[in-house]
């Protein structure tokens, strides 16, 4: 289950990038900084493995890149959403609060049998 | 945020931009540090330690970027390409009739490749349809399907006796088949009545269906124990098109008992649909087994007869051994079993004579039309080739003319920033797609074409070919359609792309000031060099029909040394009635003196094998005092013939007298002798008189010397033949009965007008004779040169043709360049000139490009000619008649092509062409 990725459960990483982006464009360092700033700095131990994510959900198609200049007038690559990319990530948000769902449900279980 | 724009494929910018990235973030980070306190130095160290792996990150971009870039071109190759079919297919059916022209043209030109291309793909190319064909030996001449031999120890056929030693002392092959011909047969199938029927049957040996692998289709093949013990198989396996046409494939067929010869014999088996045999053009439809033939022909004892020569063998490699390996053995086996077997006169003449020995690759079975029909093939192969370069030049032409009205259209695409590349691609998927449909269509044309074709070709003589559209024929068909493209899509697109901008968007009209269509430089020289080709291929053509029809003039008009035109030749099966001795000989006299009493008929006589009815005899002999060089040098041609045959039929006597009726029953026999057996054998002297021996004992006297006839072909040196007399006294050392017997009647009229009365006649003496044909002469010559007069037929068709499209593509061409110096026309006229001197011009200028064309076309044409000296009979492969003709019908049809354009011209009235200015 942990690979390349950052040790993660795969595909969390790559559900938070795409949460990141939701509200619009941003370039990776901006990315990492949103993901460990709303984790605590829990998800992403090492930063490197969130480019690898982010050129492969490129890859995929569920982002589109384009440099433009950053707030201090610096070129930098910036990411955004496809139209696939916010299929993905809603399905990932329900599929994920599902799974959230039901690991709370068994291990607030009171009995070793269910009734 | 698509990009838009295509980024070059290179791993350096790739590399770049990844390397940018992550050192934007470095550096971001870094920046923070610093701004919390850290030292430059430390805050670098820092933001490095909490990336982690660069390499390995930077690595694992690369990699994916590039399998984005990749995905990406391929994404934009594919729908560009779905772009330029759509667009198209919408041009092209907006043009439906440019289309559809373009598309007949290219169709007609494809298809006749294919067709000629599935003929010698079947006849000469095609392996036959058994298992590993590869490891079959053919042992015997391949072409000598269907002769036998008598007389002398042979190598070019087998005997019976020599084929078993060959199967039961080699070491080469796993297994040896015997084939050979069983000559017409009589066939009645058993609880019907009415005509006998003749199938195309051939004897084998037991093994035959085993050793080829061909399994049975229904019921039974038959094995190895057919051969056992001589006459006691009286079984037959037909094949799978007989069974349906004879039996409409009721599997009650097996079983059943048929008649042939008279001998009832029970049908085993079928054999599957693919297998016709192993002779390539002629299907077999029942296989006897060979140690029936004494049975089924009992005129003829051969299969204990080492001097009777008529098996072809086939035999399958043992593995691990080469064809050569297997000649050397064969031949050597061969010659010591001939030479051991043979009494030692004969022996000792074989010896002398010296023998080629026939071993070769048995993968394409036997056929006697590869060897008739593969110089003609490979004509018309050039031929077709030929018509379809003129096609494309011709299309290419058109499609040169529409690019120029897509002029504007070119410029707008290239304005809006299309490149030329993608132009070019744009109008090359336009002429694949029309190759494409051409090529369904033409595969059609081919189907159609082939058969008829064949049809043609076996005028008088069914051929049957299995021509099915295979593999080899469709990938033909593709390869033909990829090289038309190239050679009528390419130059078009290339010159259509290269538009000039400015002065294409500006154009309106063309004008005598010159600055018309943005390609007004290039078109007209481009579309005339196209011209001048078709003109030269054209020429060539013409020059090769040409030369082969008058070929063919010469062949028909040979002198054949008889009365060509007043000949009918009587075809009787008069084997199937079983006369012998006596009762033959009454038979056959009493038909020539019944036909004889038919009024317009002058003469009759008769003889076994008769004239240009493609049935020969042949026999070795031995004349004392003559020394044979080579193995030909002993074997004469023989026909066994009536009382006065050659005066009958019209013959020259040269010396002595003809042979009379007073022959027929000597004992010694006379013979009579052709000129080219009298110059052979006794050079300088007078040959009437002397004694000639064959058969080892039996003495014959020539009595006569008949100038040559051409009694089977119209071509090549006449053969050295002699006369027998058709009845003689019965004698075991002799020839032997003759097998059939043909009337040769001459007539005093056309002979057409008593063919009726022949045949009345005829079944007037005998209602039960079959009689299996009456044809005057010149109709069967006519079916001895089918092939000669279907190549020279088909190369006429392909030069008129071509002449159509070289004569439509000048008038074409003229006409545009007319049109486009009306200004200019009118002006001359108005400074002076007069209507002659219009047309004179343009005549003249198309009889410039005619000219160049013809400068081009000759020389080719003399060099390619040269390719058919073997076709051609007393014509010179630079024949200057042949040359003329086609130089003179080529000029003639380009004036005729652009006399209504010289004369449109001239009508130009100078107030209109320069009023349109």
């Amino acid at each position: 289950m942990l690979d390349r990725d950052g040790g993660l459960l795969r595909g969390t990483l790559d559900v938070l990038i795409l949460k990141s982006l939701s509200w619009g464009p941003r370039h990776g360092y901006a990315v990492a900084e949103w993901i460990k700033v709303i984790t605590d700095g829990d998800v992403l131990v090492e930063e490197g493995p969130l480019y690898t994510a982010l050129h492969r959900l490129e890859r995929n198609g569920w982002l589109s890149a384009e440099w433009g200049y950053s707030d201090n007038n610096r070129r930098a690559k910036y990411y955004q959403l496809s139209r696939t990319g916010r299929t993905q990530l809603r399905a990932e948000v329900t599929s994920w609060e599902r799974y959230a769902r039901a690991i709370g449900k068994a291990l607030a279980a009171a009995s070793p049998l269910p009734a | 945020m698509r990009r838009v724009f295509r980024i070059p494929f290179a791993r350096g910018h790739i590399a770049r931009e990844v390397d940018d990235e992550l050192s934007f973030h470095l550096e971001m980070r870094a920046q923070r540090l610093i701004a919390a306190g850290w030292t430059p130095d430390a805050a670098r160290r820092e933001a490095l330690r909490q990336f982690g792996d660069v390499d390995g990150v930077r690595q694992d971009c690369l990699v994916m970027d590039e399998q984005r870039e990749r995905a990406m071109h391929r994404a934009n190759v594919i729908g560009e390409l779905q772009q330029d079919i759509a667009y198209a297919l919408r041009t092209l059916r907006r043009n439906f009739g440019f289309t559809a022209v373009i598309v007949s043209a290219l169709a007609l030109g494809i298809g006749a490749n294919t067709a000629i291309f599935s003929l010698i793909d079947a006849v000469l190319v095609r392996s036959l349809p058994v298992s590993h064909p590869e490891q079959l030996v053919a042992i015997g001449d391949p072409t000598r399907v269907g002769s036998m031999s008598s007389g002398s120890p042979r190598t070019d056929l087998l005997s019976y006796p020599l084929f078993r030693d060959l199967r039961d002392q080699n070491h080469v092959f796993s297994g040896v088949l015997a084939s050979g011909r069983t000559d017409r047969l009589d066939v009645r199938i058993e609880g019907t009545s009415g005509e006998f029927e003749h199938p195309r049957g051939r004897f084998v040996s037991g093994n035959y269906f085993s050793l080829l692998g061909v399994p049975a289709f229904a019921g039974r093949t038959f094995d190895a124990s057919a051969d056992a013990v001589l006459g006691a198989s009286p079984i037959a396996t037909i094949s799978y098109g007989y069974w349906t046409r004879r039996f409409h494939n009721d599997p009650s067929a097996i079983g059943r008992t048929i008649l042939v010869n008279g001998t009832k014999i029970t049908i085993v088996g079928v054999t599957p649909p693919s297998f016709s045999g192993e002779i390539v053009g002629s299907s077999t439809d029942m296989w006897l087994p060979i140690t029936m033939y004494d049975v089924l022909r009992p005129n003829q004892k051969v299969l204990d007869d080492r001097l009777t020569s008529w098996i072809l063998v086939l035999g399958r490699l043992q593995p691990g051994v080469t064809l050569t390996q297997a000649k050397q053995r064969v031949s050597e086996l061969l010659k010591r079993d001939i030479v051991a077997n043979a009494n030692p006169q004969i022996a000792k003449a074989f010896l002398d004579r010296g023998a080629k020995y026939y071993v070769s690759s048995g993968s394409k079975g036997f056929s006697r039309v590869r060897n008739t029909f593969q110089a003609p093939l490979l004509t018309l192969m050039i031929g077709v080739g030929l018509l379809l370069c003129i096609i494309c030049a011709n299309v290419a032409n058109l499609l040169l003319a529409r690019a120029i009205a897509r002029g504007r259209e070119m410029a707008v695409r290239l304005a809006l920033g299309a490149s030329r590349s993608r132009l070019v691609r744009q109008l090359l998927t336009e002429s694949a797609i029309l190759a494409l449909l051409s090529a369904a269509v033409g595969l059609l044309v081919a189907w159609w074409g082939s058969r008829a074709l064949l049809a043609l070709a076996s005028d008088g003589a069914p051929m049957s070919i299995n021509l099915g559209t295979d593999v080899s024929v469709l990938a033909f068909t593709l390869g033909v359609s990829v090289l038309a493209v190239a050679l009528f899509g390419v130059v078009p697109a290339l010159r259509a792309s290269r538009v000039d901008l400015a002065a294409a968007m500006r154009a309106q009209s063309p004008s005598v000031a010159g600055s018309a269509s943005g390609m007004r430089g290039e078109r007209l020289p481009l579309a005339k060099l196209l011209i001048a080709g078709q003109v030269a291929l054209s020429v060539v053509l013409l020059i090769g029909a040409a030369m082969l029809v008058r070929s063919l003039r010469n062949v028909q008009a040979v002198d054949v040394g008889m009365d060509r035109d007043h000949l009918v030749l009587v075809d009787l099966d008069i084997g199937s009635r079983g006369y012998h001795g006596e009762r033959l000989a009454n038979a056959v006299h009493s038909l020539r003196d019944r036909v004889a009493t038919v009024p317009g008929v002058s003469a009759v006589t008769f003889s076994e094998n008769g004239i240009f009815s493609g049935t020969e005899s042949s026999t070795t002999l031995e004349i004392p005092g003559f020394t044979a060089r080579t193995p030909d040098d002993t074997t004469v041609a023989y026909d066994q013939v009536g009382p006065d045959y050659a005066t009958a039929i019209g013959a020259k006597l040269i010396a002595g007298r003809d042979l009379r009726s007073s022959d027929e029953p000597m004992l010694p026999r006379v013979v009579l002798a052709n000129q080219s057996f009298a110059k052979f054998y006794f050079p300088g002297q007078n040959a009437v008189g002397k004694y000639l021996h064959f058969n080892d004992s039996v003495a014959v006297q020539i009595v006569g010397i008949v100038a040559d006839t051409r009694d089977h072909d119209l071509e090549g040196q006449p053969a050295r033949r002699l006369y027998f007399p058709y009845v003689h006294a019965d004698d075991p050392k002799n020839l032997g009965e003759p097998g059939s017997l043909r009337l040769e009647v001459r007539t005093v009229g056309d002979p057409s007008a008593v063919v009726q009365r022949i045949r009345r006649a005829v079944v007037s003496v005998d209602p039960s004779l079959p009689i299996d044909g009456v044809d005057p002469l010149p109709t069967l010559m006519r079916q001895s040169i089918r092939e000669e007069r279907l190549v020279a037929r088909l190369a006429s068709a392909f030069g008129a043709f071509a002449l159509l499209l070289a004569a439509i593509g000048l008038y074409g061409v003229m006409t545009y360049a007319i049109t486009r110096r009306t200004g200019e026309i009118g002006l001359r006229v108005a400074l002076g000139a007069q209507r002659g001197d219009v047309v004179r011009m343009v005549l003249f200028d198309a009889l410039r490009l005619v000219g160049f064309g013809l400068v081009i076309g000759l020389p080719v044409a003399l060099m390619s000619t040269r390719l058919l000296r073997t076709q051609l009979h007393g014509v010179d492969s630079a024949d200057p008649v042949s040359i003329v003709v086609a130089v003179g019908v080529l000029v003639s049809s380009a004036v005729v092509a652009v006399l209504l354009p010289a004369l449109r011209a001239a009508r130009v009235s100078p107030i209109v062409a320069l009023r349109a200015e």
